[in-house]
């Protein structure tokens, strides 16, 4: 059996889930007693290949072309059909990552074939191949067998495999074979633009040592940056009942409650908040809780330990101004 | 989006793996393990079998009062009294008049309320014992997995789709989309309570109805653990009277449990007249009944909890077979709702569709003329018996509580026939009188806040009841025109979603000067109470993504 391992990498960095599809990929090669080759693709990644040549296989594949700098699903899956119409393996193996999700059940179309992705493991029982799959999320498990003429696809969940199982080749590194691809610019339909990464989450309300939290009591979203001052005066975090973060007025992050986060700092500052249950089981370990809402009835004050029954766009204002005088003095 | 879904194909689907789907599943792994033991054709298996839960476990999403007439049970499970996680045996009954301050007791526990040799048991607890031994032969329970839409084909059904997972708020797929499967069967059965979603388009799809619509009460409940001595282990009593005026169909319960456990709970027809009624708020007022004050005082709430009941009776089953489908249980409208009982009744109902589907399987042939042997097998049995005698029961009360009570005397001594035989009544959402209001919300602020200690709020109960569901995913309320609840609804009703949905999950607020519905879809515990009572019936409960709704531990 020739089995052929694509593995990825982005800006001369690997993917290390890689190494797990290596791993399973020499695991089938010793089972089945069949040849291994290793893929890398990409423009400027000799240096990737030869490391790469350093693990237990036949061979390196280097796939490159200038218009493989950027992935992109038709550059990819045009050059790895030229790779493997070259070398006809019997196995293609990746890893099931997002980019291979992306053009892999491509590739696989355009060589005519079907391709079982997402596997969990394999079986290797009288010569015979079988990749198990999961169902119905997790709960039962598929075994899936390809039927008809090689080359077949199949792609390994993350996590199925240990990259840490990879066997080093003993006796010097595997050659590395570049491999001529032939790519015209109008193959290419997609135009990859800027990488970006997903902002941050901005804060993590568990961390901070006050929070100022605002119920619906505030009324509108104009009033929010009185509470937002309170709380940057005071050294503090802004945080929100469900009420507000239903209504956008603050996203998901800030809220705090049963169906949010549940926090524990020195001081909480509830501001016309009525503390029903949900939000009161996501603070009331906090070391010192004060609350002002105008209703005296409010639920709020069974568990604040200090409690103003006010009118918080009275009393907020002048607190603030009481801090910005003692900051100032 | 098309939507490409992986097909799977069993031989039998059940939807619903309450006490009706159970006991379908495990007496029929029992018909199939006896035929493959003798050696009969063709070959089947218990693995052929399919169970769709759409809780996160098994008996999460189960309520009941309840008192259980072991006979169904019993034909299941012989040896249950040893095996099933029963309660107590009911030790003593009463039923009561109430008024604001005070109790008449019945001279004599009217005969539907005599529950001796009956059970005191919690549902939860019951389904998930059922389920164990549903499990042990092999057949697959799929919790957390929802019939999303029916499979029809020709005259009947042919399977179901399961709910996409991972789509957002916005009807988008998310990372973790996963389309549903398409599940074909040679025999689908809908075990999904009362009013179930599939069960609800099924019927009036093909016009299944029977010759009165189903009607439905709503049933909320809390747990209590109380001072020991207030009440003796086994002990039950029903409540008719106060709060609910002589209008509104309905009473109320207190069950004595084990360990110093209480069941109390208020049924409410969903038939009244006036769209302002809050049954929530009725039953916080009947726990301040000196009579279920001195049980409950000095005692911690919980769990709470609310679920609709096929009231109806026999004149209200729906056609319940047809090609490749049957429907049983609660969903079959299979309650005795003048003995409150209906879990005898589903047991029942899902052995005698196991052995209606045996023989389908057997034959090779699952149409609507092969499936007819289930109805059949129900008039044989004393399902039938025990219906028909009560045929006219929930009917009787549409004039009242003291028309009703006459009503039902006659009837008591001429069969079931009472007066008037069959006595016919309209959907409960036509009972509303209109309130010809202004185009203003009716004022919130004054709604019931409770106590905290005795009683509560909505929203503390609500937390009670243990409901999640996952935050980002598409409304599973689907109005279906909310133009109505701005302006005429307004204007007719008051808006009453506000008042009838037990879990808050309703709101009327006003945004930029006009009336607004906001639904907050995740307090929702399933009890299908709005699809129900809304006037104009343009609220469709669907299923949310599997795994969310209640936690109903220990109900």
């Amino acid at each position: 059996m020739k089995i052929l391992v694509v593995t990825e990498q982005r800006e001369g960095k690997w993917n290390k889930v890689s190494f797990e599809t290596l791993a399973a990929a020499q695991q089938i090669a010793q089972q089945a007693k069949g040849s291994l080759s290793g893929v890398v693709i990409g423009k400027g990644v000799a240096a990737l290949a030869d490391e790469l040549a350093a693990t237990q296989l036949e061979d390196v594949l280097l796939v490159e072309h200038d218009l493989l700098e950027r992935y992109t699903p038709d550059g990819f899956s045009i050059a790895l059909k030229q790779a493997i119409s070259g070398t006809k393996p019997d196995l293609v193996l990746l890893p099931h990552t997002y980019q291979v999700r992306d053009f892999a059940p491509k590739l696989a179309a355009s060589l005519g074939k079907g391709m079982i992705g997402d596997c969990i493991g394999y079986r290797y029982e009288n010569g015979k191949l079988v990749f198990v799959r999961q169902m119905f999320q997790g709960r039962t498990a598929a075994d899936v067998v390809f039927v008809g003429e090689p080359p077949w696809v199949a792609t390994f969940q993350a996590g199925a495999f240990r990259a840490d199982l990879v066997v080093q080749r003993q006796g010097g590194k595997a050659p590395v074979k570049p491999v001529p691809v032939e790519l015209k610019p109008e193959q290419i339909r997609a135009k990859p633009l800027e990488l970006f990464r997903e902002a941050k989450q901005a804060v993590d309300l568990t961390q901070a040592p006050i929070l100022v939290s605002i119920g619906r009591g505030i009324k509108a979203p104009e009033n929010i940056p009185m509470a937002e001052k309170l709380a940057k005066l005071l050294g503090g975090e802004l945080a929100a009942s469900r009420p507000i973060c239903d209504e956008g007025w603050l996203p998901m992050e800030r809220q705090i409650g049963s169906s949010g986060q549940t926090v524990a700092p020195k001081l909480y500052l509830a501001l016309g908040i009525s503390g029903a249950i949900q939000h009161v089981v996501g603070m009331k370990g906090s070391r010192t809780i004060v609350a002002i809402n105008k209703d005296q009835n409010a639920p709020i004050f069974e568990v604040a330990d200090y409690g103003i029954v006010g009118d918080l766009f009275e009393i907020v204002p002048a607190v603030v101004e009481e801090l910005e005088k003692w900051k100032a003095s | 989006m098309s939507i490409e879904r992986e097909k799977l194909e069993a031989d039998v689907l059940i939807v619903g793996a309450g006490p009706a789907g159970l006991a379908c599943a495990l007496h029929l792994a029992r018909l199939i393990d006896e035929h493959t033991k003798a050696g009969h054709s063709p070959a089947l298996s218990p693995e052929n079998i399919y169970v769709l839960e759409k809780a996160r476990e098994i008996g999460a999403h189960q309520l009941s009062g309840a008192i259980m007439d072991p006979r169904g049970l019993r034909e299941l499970v012989p040896d249950f009294e040893k095996s099933a996680p029963l309660d107590t045996p009911v030790t003593g009954d009463a039923a009561y008049f109430l008024t604001a301050r005070s109790a008449w007791k019945f001279p004599i526990t009217p005969p539907p309320l005599q529950n001796h040799g009956n059970f005191v048991v919690s549902l939860n607890k019951l389904v998930k014992w059922l389920g164990g031994l549903v499990e042990k032969t092999g057949i697959n329970v799929f919790t957390q997995f929802a019939g999303a839409q029916l499979i029809y084909e020709g005259n009947g059904i042919a399977g179901v789709i399961t709910e996409d997972k991972g789509v957002d708020k916005n009807g988008k797929p998310k990372d973790n989309f996963t389309p549903g499967y398409e599940l074909r069967a040679k025999v689908t059965v809908l075990a999904e309570g009362p009013r179930g979603s599939l069960t609800k388009g099924l019927v009036n799809r093909l016009k299944l109805d029977g010759l009165n619509p189903q009607v439905y009460a709503i049933g909320i409940k809390e747990l209590w653990d109380v001072q020991p001595g207030r009440i003796a282990t086994g002990y039950v009593a029903h409540t008719l009277g106060w709060p609910l005026d002589s209008s509104i169909y309905g009473g109320g319960w207190i069950y004595g449990m084990r360990d110093n456990r209480v069941s109390i709970g208020l049924v409410a027809g969903l038939e009244y007249h006036d769209p302002l009624f809050d049954p929530h708020e009725a039953f916080q007022k009947f726990k301040t009944h000196p009579f279920a004050r001195k049980i409950l005082e000095g005692g911690k709430l919980v769990r709470y909890g609310a679920k609709t009941i096929p009231e109806g009776g026999w004149y209200s089953i729906p056609r319940n077979h047809m090609d490749g489908g049957l429907i049983i249980g609660d969903s079959a409208s299979l309650l005795n709702s003048q003995r409150l009982k209906g879990i005898h009744m589903a047991i029942k109902s899902g052995m005698l569709a196991a052995e209606t589907i045996y023989e389908a399987l057997v034959a090779g042939d699952s149409s609507a003329k092969t499936l007819a042997a289930f109805p059949k097998k129900i008039e044989a049995s004393w399902i039938k018996k025990e219906l028909w005698t009560v045929r006219n029961f929930h009917q009787s009360f549409q004039h009242g509580l003291w028309a009703g009570l006459a009503h039902t005397a006659i009837q008591f001594v001429s069969g079931g026939r009472g007066l008037i035989d069959p006595m016919r009544t309209r959907p409960g959402y036509e009972e509303y009188h209109k309130l010809n209001r202004p185009l203003e919300l009716v004022d919130q602020s004054k709604r019931f806040k409770g106590d905290g200690v005795l009683t509560f709020d909505r929203l503390t109960d609500v937390y009670h009841s243990g409901t999640r569901h996952e935050e980002d995913q598409p409304c599973h309320l689907v109005i279906l025109d909310p133009d109505i609840c701005r302006d005429r609804c307004v204007r007719e009703y008051g808006n009453p979603c506000q008042y009838f949905c037990p879990a808050a999950v309703y709101e009327m607020v006003m945004e930029k000067g006009a009336p607004k519905l906001k639904i907050n879809a995740s307090n929702c515990v399933h009890c299908k109470t709005c699809d129900i009572a809304d006037p104009y019936q343009i609220i469709n409960w669907v299923v949310p993504e599997g795994g969310g709704g209640p936690n109903y531990e220990g109900m």
